[in-house]
């Protein structure tokens, strides 16, 4: 399926924003391909949930973030962390259950990446766990004085845990500086949104809760961008939280290796490749430039994936320790 | 046979610094074991800025009264009243300790932990861990155990045993103001999360408390409340008493019983409670959480593991019956363990 370009108007092509952004979708493209070949050829120690075709959305949202900002992620793809600032062989070595991983290699197979001076607190696999975690760390914030974000990721699928409503009726109340970031790619594991959401959108209930709800294109990242930093400028200001619905396209299965016996054949009919879409904003000028990216992107995730099947596993002593500090 | 005339005498250093005989500390005041959590909660917020409180009703005192006058003292900032949602608070308390606050979440009752069983077993006893232990967590949940009185089965619960059975959780639950406030104290200093569970039938109970911001009891050392020869009764929280006053009542019949109060059931002194046990020969484990499965199993069996070849009877163990706690303040009081059903068990294992 050939992409469609397309350059929205209105849109500020600043190349620098623009090249972090293609080069953050890129280098995340290059890992999501060089994973599914290495599970395809390897197997894989646990449960790889790819998030190919929504790391346009992420690139997006995390670039309006600072370092010291709070990110809660969910466990779809590994754009997260790597958005934010981590390494390659940190998350590569922990999906591959290494010690070079971020947390040696303990976090693996359903990763559990942190680096809490990047701001990536980590994640919790009960979906829809991160949400209260999220707003005590922006009420951490507040009470500190500080003017940190905390922004929760998720999907559609645990926007309907009490825990969503629970917090941000809260976190509104409190005007908390967060962040609700949805990436609604229509599907919870095979059950579809429209058949389990009595509104078309999660951002629908942000007016129940006296928030601005945004509902904005998963695969644009520049749009992404645009939207979620005026929600922590908004954040920031201390106005509270906003509930950013990106719609998005799972390429994939739940997991690698799922055969999607539950989708339509057409199900890929509105997905445009985010790599694809930033290209065509970059525009000709930077054509050898963004080529060059997507080449080294591939090169260095090889190199690091070699490094982390190389890599040690962990003593299992490590089981042991950082129960109790 | 191992009778109060057993030519073994007790030994070993006592190890508790305040005794059965009260805390020999200068400076202490009466209170009430429910006013001395309040103190602690305040004399922790006064010493450290990152302390903070949240549940639901602290700004009238909370519901047993601990959290009265706070607001006036440290602002509606630093004393947070939350709507009904445990899963939000515990979860909030956790995202608030890793970025370097000390919550201190008021949970009303302990059957609430399971509303929010998520944030409390999986989250806050399992983060660090799971991270690579990058993160510190030092909140805690103060959720009071037992009946009050026709609170019925849903608020009546002793579910401490699950702190115990999670790893990552240290469990606290006091048997009297003076430990009531200490070890509170020291729950808030420490780095971990802690499950703090006050027993609510010790709520008016009257005692000693110190005066001095800096007391704490270390979480994990056990206090031998009564010396004793005949056989160890091991307990904690509101049983403590009743195996004292149990104690008193056999002292005439030639049955010495010592009392161990656990304080803490994570970290658990087992130190303390098979140096006992091998001085008494005899073991008796009572507490207010149901019997089954409850926190006396996984004693029982540690000390067995220690203690086998230097006991004189199998170990016994008292709890709660199998039962919800039902609502009739009169059937109530028939659910756990009596000053009665101790002196008994204790005389028969004092034949055996």
């Amino acid at each position: 399926m050939a992409p469609r370009k397309r350059r929205p108007t209105g849109v500020p092509a600043d190349p620098g924003l623009l090249l972090g952004l293609f080069t953050t979708v890129a280098r995340a493209r290059a890992l999501e391909d060089a994973l599914a070949v290495h599970i395809r050829d390897h197997g894989f120690a646990g449960f790889w949930h790819p998030g190919k075709g929504q790391e346009g959305a992420v690139a997006g949202a995390c670039a309006a973030l600072r370092t010291d900002d709070y990110l809660f992620y969910q466990g779809r793809g590994a754009t997260w962390p790597l958005a934010k600032g981590m390494g390659l062989q940190p998350i590569i070595g922990d999906l591959l259950g290494r010690v070079t991983g971020s947390t040696g290699g303990k976090g693996a197979g359903v990763p559990h990446w942190a680096d809490p001076a990047l701001g990536i607190m980590g994640e919790g696999a009960t979906l829809g766990s991160v949400y209260p975690i999220a707003a005590g760390a922006a009420l951490s914030a507040k009470m500190r004085g500080t003017d940190q974000v905390a922004l929760a990721d998720f999907g559609d699928g645990t926007s309907h845990r009490g825990t969503f409503h629970e917090t941000l009726i809260q976190a509104a109340s409190w005007k908390l500086p967060l962040v609700y970031f949805c990436e609604n790619n229509g599907l919870a594991v095979s059950t579809r949104f429209e058949d389990v959401s009595p509104t078309p959108n999660v951002a629908d209930r942000a007016g129940a809760y006296g928030i601005p709800g945004v509902v904005v294109d998963g695969q644009d990242a520049v749009e992404v961008h645009r939207v979620t930093a005026e929600a922590v400028e908004r954040a920031r200001a201390g106005e509270g939280p906003t509930l950013i619905e990106a719609k998005v396209t799972r390429v994939g299965g739940h997991w690698e290796g799922d055969a999607q016996q539950y989708r339509p054949d057409d199900f890929l009919k509105d997905y445009r490749d985010p790599l694809e879409i930033l290209r065509a904003y970059l525009g000709d000028a930077h054509a050898e430039t963004a080529d060059k990216i997507v080449a080294d992107a591939a090169a260095e995730v090889a190199e690091e994936l070699l490094r982390a099947e190389a890599a040690d596993l962990p003593d299992p002593e490590i089981i042991t320790k950082d129960v109790f500090v | 046979m191992t009778t109060a005339t057993d030519p073994r005498p007790a030994t070993g250093p006592a190890t508790d610094p305040h005794p059965a005989t009260g805390p020999v500390a200068d400076e202490t005041r009466v209170t009430t074991y429910q006013a001395a959590q309040g103190e602690a909660l305040v004399e922790e917020m006064r010493r450290d800025a990152s302390v903070f409180c949240m549940g639901q009703d602290l700004r009238m005192g909370g519901f047993f009264g601990g959290t009265r006058g706070m607001v006036e003292e440290f602002g509606h900032e630093r004393v947070l009243d939350t709507s009904i949602t445990e899963a939000f608070m515990v979860g909030c308390a956790a995202g608030a300790a890793m970025t370097g606050m000390r919550p201190v979440v008021q949970m009303g009752f302990a059957d609430f932990s399971l509303i929010a069983g998520d944030e409390i077993f999986q989250k806050l006893g399992k983060w660090r861990h799971m991270h690579g232990g990058q993160f510190e967590l030092p909140a805690v949940i103060v959720m009071p155990i037992g009946p009050s009185g026709g609170a019925g089965p849903e608020h009546s619960g002793s579910m401490e045993m699950l702190g115990m059975h999670f790893p990552g959780l240290k469990v606290v639950v006091p048997s009297d103001p003076w430990d009531a406030k200490a070890l509170l104290k020291a729950a808030v200093r420490d780095p971990n999360p802690v499950l703090y569970y006050p027993s609510k039938q010790l709520d008016w109970i009257r005692g000693p408390v110190s005066t001095d911001p800096d007391e704490i009891i270390p979480l994990g050392q056990a206090a031998v409340r009564r010396r004793g020869t005949t056989a160890t009764v091991i307990t904690y929280g509101c049983m403590t008493r009743r195996a004292l006053e149990a104690a008193e009542a056999l002292a005439g019949e030639g049955v010495d019983l010592e009392v161990v109060d656990l304080r803490t059931l994570v970290p658990l002194d087992l130190d303390t409670v098979t140096a006992s046990v091998l001085r008494t020969h005899r073991a008796l484990i009572v507490h207010e959480a149901p019997r089954t499965a409850g926190p006396g199993a996984e004693i029982a069996a540690a000390v067995q593991e220690r203690c086998f070849w230097h006991l004189d009877a199998p170990i016994m163990r008292l709890g709660a019956v199998d039962a919800p706690v039902p609502a009739s303040r009169h059937l109530e009081q028939h659910c756990f363990p009596s000053v009665a059903d101790i002196t008994e068990a204790a005389r028969r294992l004092a034949r055996i």
